[in-house]
């Protein structure tokens, strides 16, 4: 125990202390970044992929076999390869292939798809009758979305994109493979290939730390809407 | 036996089907689930249709407001042709016409107030007009105190008022009732049935109630529609559907009023008691008291061994069925006078 004490007292906190903050503010940028557009684009994936379903409110058997498709063809790619794979779709759209914003974009695919899956499963556990109820109405089908089925599902939805968010925080760590910066870089970099490993544990730690905040606000937004 | 009621063409006809089918899956998996049906509801009335489950009656109730679409025939609700109307002409025609489902359908994203309110914003009303037709509503319904609840907090019987609030909400011109006592208890049953009629008497709204249970269309309907196996096997008032059940075999009225002993009932009342068991229908409960009332003066004695009097919303009928003990040429005299006030069927044990 006391050698542990040791190790991070003797620790160069001057040089060690800003990068870990650098790593940190990297992390969450990567996160924050590939969430926002992956998490709006997937929640439209997802929205379709349950609508166009036969028997749904915007039921269209190609567009929905054409989305099942591309979803089940992106999805099973691991990140570490898609991020390679697209590199020269990365340069055409950001400009270059490697750093933060070239680990974004492809967080974006990788997100995009998985949570398109997410979307669609959290609402098949929507009650179909409150759906027939709102077109009994007289509810066009736009506003059936936006007015039922989304606040009917709200709650899991929640709990959906923390679970993404957080699936987002662990493929950030793979940003190094093609130049990004964060904490699972500053753990590889500056813990793994120089022997340290009470520099990869401090990077552990606020990982768990940011991690457990993400899943607490998660679950009061969710208990909160589903008011459990 | 069929009975039909010829449709008077009527100027306040609110629906009309007319020869109307519905099949589902192709070739050899094809289900019927509703064969060559026609009827007419009138303005003001409340229709019931009673069936067995998968009669096809969801079906049916459906195809009013075009959330299913017939397969052959025509649906006419309003003066529309809903079977033509495409999804997007449809909502406007929906807005006119309320529904109230077995298991509610609440939105649990919304409070009481926002669930009934809800169709109104789809209606297009302002805010102030929405707060006070909602204010109204409850009170209709008496849920004025319950206004900011949640669907999860309230009670079945509760939950279908909130439905009924709901489905009346833009003061349609048709309610829709699909199987709307069938999750509730007794009681509420009673309680949610009484609102309905409150909704046809006093808002004066043309009423289309599916269902299994006689009880409700006992108090609520004016004329039924019988269905089986997706066919309307009989039409005509509900008391003449009460009073004279019909014999046929596996009839769902004789089934299901149970008014008639059984096989097991005649063996029962046999064993208990001697003479000729005749089954009486009365239209009119009426005069039925005087005639039993003269049995003495034939010189017969008899008991009531199965059966009794009720009421439909607006008759009462009975159905009894009688040992009668005495001297044959009695007891025959005395069968003849029951026949002045109801049908009268010799029943073998």
């Amino acid at each position: 125990m006391i050698g542990i004490v040791d190790a991070y007292r003797e620790l160069d906190w001057g040089y060690y202390g800003p990068e870990l903050l650098t790593a940190t503010w990297e992390t969450l940028y990567l996160v924050a970044g590939s969430f926002l557009i992956g998490g709006f684009i997937g929640l439209l994936l997802g929205v379709t992929l349950y609508t166009t379903r036969s028997g749904g409110v915007l039921a269209n058997r190609p567009m929905w076999l054409l989305t099942n498709f591309v979803v089940n063809l992106i999805r099973p790619i691991p990140f570490v390869i898609l991020v390679a794979a697209i590199q020269p779709l990365t340069i055409q759209v950001i400009g270059t292939g490697i750093g933060n914003q070239a680990v974004i974009f492809g967080m974006i695919w990788a997100s995009t798809f998985a949570i398109g899956r997410i979307v669609e499963q959290n609402l098949f556990a929507i009650d179909p009758g409150v759906i027939e109820a709102a077109r009994a109405m007289g509810a066009g089908r736009f506003r059936i979305i936006l007015t039922v089925i989304l606040p009917e599902a709200l709650g899991p939805l929640i709990l959906g994109f923390t679970f993404v968010i957080i699936a987002l925080a662990d493929m950030s760590a793979m940003a190094g493979i093609i130049g990004g910066g964060g904490l699972g870089n500053f753990a590889i970099v500056e813990g793994y290939q120089r022997f340290r490993t009470e520099v990869i544990w401090l990077a552990v730690v606020v990982i768990i730390i940011l991690v457990q905040l993400v899943q607490i606000v998660g679950n009061m937004l969710a208990r909160k809407v589903m008011r459990r | 036996m069929t009975r039909t009621v010829t449709a008077e063409a009527s100027t306040d006809r609110l629906i009309e089907f007319s020869g109307v089918s519905r099949v589902y899956g192709k070739g050899a998996a094809a289900v019927t689930a509703v064969d060559d049906v026609s009827f007419g509801v009138d303005r003001g009335e409340v229709f019931g249709v009673i069936g067995f489950s998968g009669a096809g009656k969801s079906t049916l109730i459906r195809m009013i407001n075009g959330l299913e679409k017939p397969t052959s025939g025509t649906v006419t609700v309003l003066g529309l042709e809903v079977s033509r109307l495409s999804e997007r002409r449809l909502p406007k025609l929906r807005a006119r016409i309320g529904m109230v489902f077995q298991q509610f359908n609440l939105f649990t994203s919304r409070n009481v107030a926002g669930n009934v309110a809800y169709p109104l914003k789809v209606a297009g009303w302002s805010r102030s007009e929405r707060d006070a037709r909602v204010t109204e509503l409850l009170e209709f319904v008496g849920l004025s105190d319950k206004a900011g609840h949640y669907p999860e907090q309230l009670s079945g019987g509760q939950k279908q008022r909130v439905g009924i609030a709901r489905a009346l909400a833009a003061e349609p011109d048709i309610l829709l009732a699909d199987e709307s006592t069938s999750a509730l208890d007794p009681a509420t049953t009673t309680e949610v049935l009484r609102l309905l009629r409150r909704a046809n008497e006093e808002l004066g709204i043309t009423i289309v109630a599916i269902t299994h249970e006689m009880e409700v269309i006992r108090s609520i309907a004016d004329r039924v529609a019988v269905m089986d196996s997706g066919r309307i096997i009989e039409t005509g008032t509900a008391h003449d559907l009460f009073s004279d059940p019909g014999d046929g075999e596996g009839s769902f009225v004789a089934t299901a009023l149970k008014d008639r002993p059984d096989a097991d009932d005649l063996a029962r009342i046999r064993r208990h008691t001697a003479g000729r068991l005749v089954t009486v229908s009365l239209a009119d409960a009426g005069g039925v008291g005087r005639v039993l009332g003269s049995a003495a003066n034939h010189g017969v004695s008899f008991e009531i061994v199965h059966g009794g009097l009720s009421t439909t919303k607006s008759s009462s009928y009975g159905l009894l069925t009688l040992a009668v003990e005495g001297a044959a040429d009695a007891v025959e005299g005395f069968v003849v006078e029951l026949r002045g006030v109801g049908q009268v069927r010799e029943v073998q044990a």
